[in-house]
């Protein structure tokens, strides 16, 4: 069955569409006072750091993660 | 959203601070009694209110000597981070030494962690040579690579998300930064971003 599925997935459509939202985003905030746009994003960030906590990884495998992940991405 | 921008300081008035922040500034209180630093890559963006989050906070610390960096340890372990490398101090500073990335998190935590790196080369000189200040409400202060290197960095390290910070850090400061300094960069980083309207 799962050999049968279309692949509909555009990764250039979606790409294009999350380089609109960036436009869209960064218009929005250059337009309202500070306090609008970090409050809202403040909400996010704080949401993210909360959901953390259930993060499951060790620090070895964690540390493993990412020197993997270093080797195929050019960095500081 | 409004900054005020001069060559070296940029203020941001009542900025709603959230947890990642408090994180890097914690941190970088203790940080800058040792060292020189500058926050480089995806925390530049964030402060500026791209709407991610990210894992890691990447900072370039001036080069000092490994009793230094001790008396900085003990300093962190007193005040509840550790490092996830298994690494003792000695190790730690080794690693630093080779140019290797050592990382700091609260106790019990892995999200958010710092990333400490000694500056290894020109742009890393110039990051922290040329650092920007970045005054938020309190007082409060960082600081930060200057944009002109952060939007070419971005566009050469080339991932969709790095794309989008250079886009969205190109849309908020685009009228305020030094384009002859951006595009001596873009030349320098072989990085082109007229496809994004970046540098025009």
């Amino acid at each position: 069955m799962v050999e049968n599925m279309e692949l509909v997935f555009d990764r250039e459509a979606n790409r294009r569409e999350r380089l609109w939202f960036v436009r869209y985003y960064t218009d929005w905030v250059r337009k309202v006072p500070n306090r609008v746009w970090s409050r809202e994003q403040a909400k996010f960030i704080d949401s993210l750091i909360l959901n953390s906590r259930n993060f499951y990884l060790s620090p070895e495998e964690y540390l493993k993660m990412k020197e993997n992940g270093s080797q195929v991405k050019k960095k500081r | 959203m409004k900054i005020e921008y001069t060559q070296d300081t940029i203020s941001i008035e009542d900025k709603v601070i959230s947890a990642l922040d408090r994180f890097v500034l914690d941190f970088i209180h203790l940080l800058e009694k040792y060292t020189d630093y500058v926050i480089v890559s995806g925390y530049v963006p964030i402060l500026f209110g791209r709407s991610r989050g990210t894992e890691d906070i990447d900072i370039l610390i001036k080069r000092f000597d490994e009793d230094v960096f001790t008396q900085f340890y003990d300093l962190l372990i007193k005040k509840g981070y550790y490092f996830l490398n298994p690494e003792d101090s000695h190790g730690l500073y080794e690693m630093l030494c080779e140019c290797l990335g050592i990382r700091a998190a609260k106790e019990d935590t892995i999200i958010p962690n710092v990333e400490l790196k000694f500056v290894k080369n020109d742009l890393d000189d110039f990051s922290i040579g040329k650092k920007i200040k970045v005054m938020l409400s309190d007082k409060k202060y960082l600081f930060i690579s200057p944009i002109e290197l952060e939007i070419p960095y971005k566009l050469y390290l080339g991932s969709d998300k790095d794309i989008e910070d250079a886009v969205y850090l190109w849309g908020i400061f685009k009228d305020k930064i030094d384009l002859n300094i951006l595009n001596r960069f873009m030349k320098k980083l072989n990085v082109d971003g007229r496809e994004h309207g970046i540098g025009i």
